[in-house]
């Protein structure tokens, strides 16, 4: 036997999957170096589709018919009649586009439902089933909604969002009109592909996982398995986006529309310049000689005679990379707030290249704030925060899974609750 | 060699399945209609179809829950861009001398063809509905591919007409 029939026949094991890491090694070697490999294995490439092609057409080709006198036998008519009948309602039903339904499986904090009708409940229950046309809303920056479809795909929203079921042809259409979502997309025989369409940008997935945050101006999406297609609304600029790449979609045209692989993570974030760096719920408030950057906490309506005052931070939209949360991790947050109101902090989680995990939130009293009005620097291990209430399932400490946000909140407008800086540190050194 | 034999080639040396690759290959295809974006040249495309098929091939394979090949994506594309590059030598015709070759061939070997690559068997299911040895299926596998090579170079070189 010849070196290249032997290497040929190494390749034909190749192709079958039958070969140990050795002989593995052997062959990324021989392809790298010799061209002549490289060509046989092309050769073998292309005569296998062709094999197949030369095989599927020889199926499609037309038989010779018989040909017979009709004979008229009743009973084959009515036979065939009814055939035609099953056949004519097996094709209404097959070609019948399913209902675009989605049910919510868990809810957790305050949510609010607009139903196409138009009614509105602020009230919301596991189990209730949106139709195109319906809205849900998470009110506030502990919420959470997750949703399932028909085909096993999942949407999860959470914080400050909302979300429209469209009725959009051929696809199951969605509008975030603002906030953070994730979507696991599954495809099954006869479901449809999923649009997301956000103020800035159509997202579009058959079988994916991703993320999406959508701001009015803006919108970031995540792929992290799979593929989507994203539109840039602006100028119709289209892009698949493939797993471990992500794109930033701006309304501004000056704005480049690319899709570059996701940064590897760190373990570090600030948010000090909180008005053009990641705030993304709050009030830009005058700079003062004391303290250039002040962002004042925003009311925030969650349900009927019950406001907050939030602000939130998101890690996306500062342009960081992805942020680790890991054993030691600690928040520190610099604020004011008046005397005798106790200030909420939390953060929202999710796994690394993954879906949303969940929210962790620790109350700190008015006492360690410190004197009043003088500013206070409050810094928290992971160990001071715990699952929000309803997420009591999740682990006590989320490590190993990746920031999304970190958000603060007062329930008292006259706390007037201000941010000066934001950041997340890595374990302390000798910790 | 046509282009979609080409891109239809470069998916399956991904998935290994040779309607899987023909599928992806109608995906690409798509693509490349719908897509709003221009190709400055059809070698441009042809470059965009080969990664475009190759990521849909990945993708399938994990859809799939099977782990991508182990050939490394740099072998892959150096393989995509030897088939760029050869667009442009002297090719024409050999997607159908390629067909006229197989369709010349004896029985028993468009029979071996087809149950590995048409009916998808792996070559130890193959050998054992034969009732040979394995290390002979891929003896014949390799002759086989070699003896069409040379086949369509016998056809290409013959005068037109």
């Amino acid at each position: 036997m010849t070196s290249s029939e032997e290497e040929n026949e190494l390749l034909m094991r190749y192709l079958d999957g039958r070969l140990d890491p050795n002989d593995q090694a052997r062959v990324a070697e021989l392809l790298r170096d010799d061209a002549e490999a490289r060509a046989f294995l092309r050769t073998v490439a292309e005569q296998a589709v062709v094999v197949a092609d030369v095989q599927r057409i020889g199926q499609h080709k037309p038989q010779s018919a018989k040909i017979v006198a009709p004979e008229f036998r009743p009973w084959k008519w009515a036979v065939a009649a009814v055939a035609a009948f099953v056949l004519l309602v097996a094709f209404v039903i097959a070609t019948t586009p399913p209902r675009h339904v989605a049910k919510v499986s868990t809810i957790i904090g305050p949510c609010q439902y607009i139903g196409a009708d138009g009614k509105v409940q602020d009230e919301l229950k596991a189990g209730t089933e949106l139709k195109a046309g319906d809205t849900i809303r998470t009110r506030s920056s502990r919420a959470w909604v997750e949703l399932s479809l028909d085909d096993g795909s999942v949407i999860t929203v959470a914080g400050r969002s909302r979300l429209r079921l469209l009725n959009v042809q051929t696809r199951r259409g969605f509008q975030l009109a603002y906030g953070s979502l994730w979507a696991t997309v599954v495809q099954r025989a006869g479901s449809q592909p999923i649009s997301i369409q956000t103020p800035t940008a159509t997202v579009e997935a058959t079988t994916a996982q991703f993320d999406l945050e959508a701001h009015s101006l803006m919108s970031i999406v995540r792929v992290n398995d799979g593929s989507a297609n994203v539109v840039r609304l602006a100028d119709g600029q289209a892009a698949d986006v493939i797993a471990d790449y992500q794109a930033v979609v701006s309304l501004s045209r000056r704005q480049e529309f690319a899709v570059v692989s996701q940064p590897e993570p760190v373990n570090v974030w600030n948010c000090s310049l909180l008005a053009g760096r990641g705030a993304v719920f709050g009030k830009i408030l005058p700079a003062t000689a004391k303290q250039k950057s002040r962002l004042g906490a925003k009311p925030m309506l969650i349900g009927k005679k019950a406001t907050i005052y939030a602000a939130n931070f998101s890690v996306q939209c500062s342009r960081s990379a992805p942020v680790m949360i890991e054993s030691g991790s600690r928040v520190r947050i610099r604020g004011t707030t008046r005397p005798g109101n106790p200030v909420y902090f939390g953060i929202t989680t999710q796994r690394i290249k993954g879906g949303f995990f969940g929210k962790y939130i620790c109350k700190i009293d008015a006492g360690a704030l410190g004197q009043a009005s003088e500013p206070w620097q409050i810094e928290m291990d992971l160990g001071h925060f715990g699952p929000v209430d309803g997420m009591e399932h999740l682990p006590d400490l989320p490590i190993g899974m990746e920031l999304t946000d970190i958000w603060v909140f007062s329930k008292e407008e006259r706390a007037e609750l201000e941010i000066h800086r934001v950041e997340f540190l890595p374990k302390e050194i000798g910790q | 060699m046509n282009q979609r034999d080409r891109v239809s080639a470069a998916a399956w040396l991904v998935v290994r399945d040779t309607h899987a690759a023909e599928d992806i290959f109608q995906n690409v295809a798509l693509k490349a209609m719908t897509k709003e974006v221009r190709f400055e040249n059809e070698g441009a495309l042809l470059s965009w179809a080969f990664i475009t098929a190759r990521r849909e091939g990945i993708d399938w394979l994990r859809r799939r829950k099977n782990e991508p090949a182990f050939l490394d994506e740099a072998i892959l594309e150096q393989l995509e861009q030897e088939w760029v590059a050869e667009r442009f030598g002297q090719d024409a015709g050999r997607s159908a001398a390629l067909r006229d070759c197989i369709g010349e061939l004896p029985a028993k070997s468009c029979d071996l063809l087809k149950r590995r690559y048409f009916d998808g068997y792996a070559c130890e299911d193959v050998a054992q509905q034969l009732g040979i040895k394995l290390d002979a299926i891929y003896k014949r596998l390799s002759r086989l591919h070699h003896a069409l090579k040379k086949c369509i170079e016998t056809k290409l070189a013959q005068p037109a007409g």
